[in-house]
């Protein structure tokens, strides 16, 4: 008889003094209380994301290029493209998300609101999911509703989740990559599961690169109960991918490798790596520790599982956030796969434990989760009702603090440039920046793509790829200069510089700044060649 | 099917790499730091913590990974 079956007929024959009902009450109001605050950050997300979806400008910098890639898919075009070529434009980016979005953004016209929607509901997908898997492995409802509810509470998720970005997507399927794998040994669907989480994992890559991190987990997974398998498996997967590849690279003409995997590559900042990584510590603490307990309990003393693999390869995820570009949102996965498994942990210990000690158990599960929506606190702190809570809680007067503007916004990430609510003054410096491309009569050249797009002008290079080009020694802009030099653009529109220096160096030398306008906390410089000044 | 031992051996292999890329960089003259520098300490960090985890896996025998 092996250990485990010893010790549950230990637990069978002697289960404990059965506790009275009163004497669970105190752990259920506490369960009750948590899943009441995780609510609240539910509806809260909610709220954030409705209001996003009625702005119509970037929100995050590089949106509208994403909306962009998705137009161009829609209009038959690759956005894979050389970037030493008018319109200088490529995209950085594999194509699943993009493509999805494409019928939708050919069928209602190129809106931020579209990608949002789809990332809003990825999310959601993803707490769900996470919910269903820990309930279809160890049962019961509050701790899988808890688990994948704290999906939805991290800030990170809050942040970045209504976004027209693809990362939410990839994050998505990988959790259904990984909750397929885990059941391929099962006698009945087993194979069933295998190629499905393959075909998950395939397009969890094609949607970001970052996935790779989860196919060598899903794929370890698979290795350690079967290497034969995992053999087939992997080998199946990488010559799919690779051709794949291969006829994209072919397609766009060898811009598919200069784009997607060139000019990707970064200085690593370990310093701001090992930042991050306190910082979602600081953040998700609770989780972490019920996840990580529960990892380090399988790894020595029970049999390592697809979602505990998982997590360990998604803090490798994590570490690649030190890189220009990167940042929080690389945690995501390493979010998911902690709520995930902190559920498991939850349920595997109430499934364990004595029944005179199950009420103890429940209370303390239930405080880590309370405690886990403390220090992932974020709210705006105006409002008729959070508002009155943000005071009651102490942080209504720490206002968020961007280059040019405050917004009543709280988040114990501290600096963000993402989760707080947009005003009325930032539509109406939308508007006039919109008033000002759309009086330039020609094409434009904007940090932002959403100026362009929503002028009905073509959006004229991509700054952070033309820069990663650029500083890996792949981009000279030659052409480009040029037609800043010989003032081609009827409008600039600056926010971050990200340009490279030789660009702005043309920028400045060049055109002359007639307004600056502050719109989403930035400071947006308008441009104007000196022809269009009048004497 | 992988065993736990299997698994620790894989584990140590991997520190003992770590370990020796992290000792190496100032041998070829690589790296930005003219000494051993912050990034080595935390490799050397995690080495130690492979090693750590290798071993105790190694110490479970021919348990199922």
């Amino acid at each position: 008889m092996s250990r485990g079956a010893s010790r549950g007929m230990r637990l069978a024959l002697n289960p404990g003094v059965e506790p009275k009902r009163w004497q669970f009450a105190p752990a259920r109001l506490l369960l009750a209380l948590a899943l009441l605050m995780y609510l609240g950050y539910a509806a809260l997300y909610t709220a954030y994301a409705v209001q996003l979806f009625r702005w119509p400008y970037d929100y995050d910098q590089g949106e509208g290029f994403e909306l962009n890639d998705a137009l161009l898919f829609s209009r038959g075009e690759w956005p894979y493209r050389d970037n030493a070529v008018y319109p200088y434009y490529a995209s950085n980016y594999p194509p699943l998300f993009h493509l999805l979005a494409a019928p939708l953004v050919a069928l209602w016209g190129p809106h931020l609101v579209i990608g949002r929607v789809l990332s809003f509901l990825a999310t959601w997908l993803t707490a769900a999911a996470i919910a269903w898997l820990v309930h279809r492995e160890v049962g019961g409802r509050v701790i899988p509703a808890l688990s994948g509810l704290a999906f939805l509470v991290s800030p990170y998720v809050y942040q970045t989740g209504p976004l027209f970005r693809l990362h939410t997507t990839m994050v998505l399927l990988e959790l259904l990559a990984i909750g397929c794998l885990a059941r391929f040994e099962d006698p009945r669907h087993g194979r069933r599961y295998l190629w499905l989480g393959v075909f998950l994992l395939l397009l969890a890559g094609y949607t970001k690169q970052l996935a790779v991190f989860t196919v060598a987990a899903g794929l370890g997974f698979v290795f350690l109960r079967d290497s034969k398998r995992a053999l087939l498996a992997g080998t199946a997967l990488a010559a799919v991918a690779g051709l794949l590849f291969w006829l994209l690279n072919r397609a766009t003409a060898g811009q598919w490798w200069v784009n997607i995997i060139q000019a990707n590559v970064n200085a690593f900042d370990y310093l701001m790596t090992l930042s991050l990584f306190q910082q979602w510590f600081r953040l998700h603490p609770a989780l972490i520790l019920l996840a990580g307990g529960y990892a380090l309990y399988e790894l020595f003393w029970d049999r390592l599982s697809a979602y505990t693999l998982w997590f360990f390869f998604a803090l490798g995820t994590g570490a690649l956030s030190g890189k220009w570009g990167a940042g929080p949102g690389y945690f995501i996965t390493a979010v998911a796969a902690s709520a995930l498994l902190a559920g498991l942990a939850g349920g595997r210990l109430l499934q364990r434990v004595s029944a005179r000690r199950r009420p103890w158990l429940e209370a303390g599960l239930a405080l880590l989760y309370l405690s886990y929506g403390v220090t992932a606190l974020h709210l705006p702190t105006d409002g008729p009702v959070v508002g009155r809570l943000a005071r009651w809680l102490g942080v209504a007067d720490q206002p968020q603090q961007l280059a040019c503007a405050a917004y009543p916004y709280y988040d114990r990430t501290g600096y963000t440039q993402l989760g707080h609510w947009l005003t009325a003054a930032d539509y109406q410096a939308g508007a006039e920046i919109m008033a000002y491309v759309r009086a330039a009569p020609g094409p434009i050249l904007s940090e932002e793509a959403m100026f362009s797009l929503l002028a009905g002008k073509p959006v004229v290079t991509n700054p952070t790829q033309v820069n990663n080009l650029y500083y890996n020694g792949l981009w000279e802009g030659t052409d480009l200069l040029q037609r800043i030099y010989d003032e081609e653009f009827d409008l600039i529109i600056l926010r971050a510089q990200f340009y490279p220096p030789p660009v702005l160096g043309a920028i400045w030398f060049r055109y002359q700044p007639v307004a600056r306008l502050c719109l989403n906390g930035f400071e947006y410089t308008l441009l104007l060649p000196p022809r269009r000044l009048g004497p | 099917m992988i065993t736990k031992r299997q698994l620790g051996f894989f584990i140590l292999a991997l520190g003992l790499l770590l370990a020796a890329a992290v000792l190496g960089v100032d041998w070829l003259g690589a790296g930005r730091w003219g000494e051993f520098g912050p990034l080595q300490r935390y490799g050397l960090l995690f080495s130690g913590l492979a090693l750590l985890v290798g071993l105790g896996l190694i110490a479970r025998g021919n348990r199922p990974a």
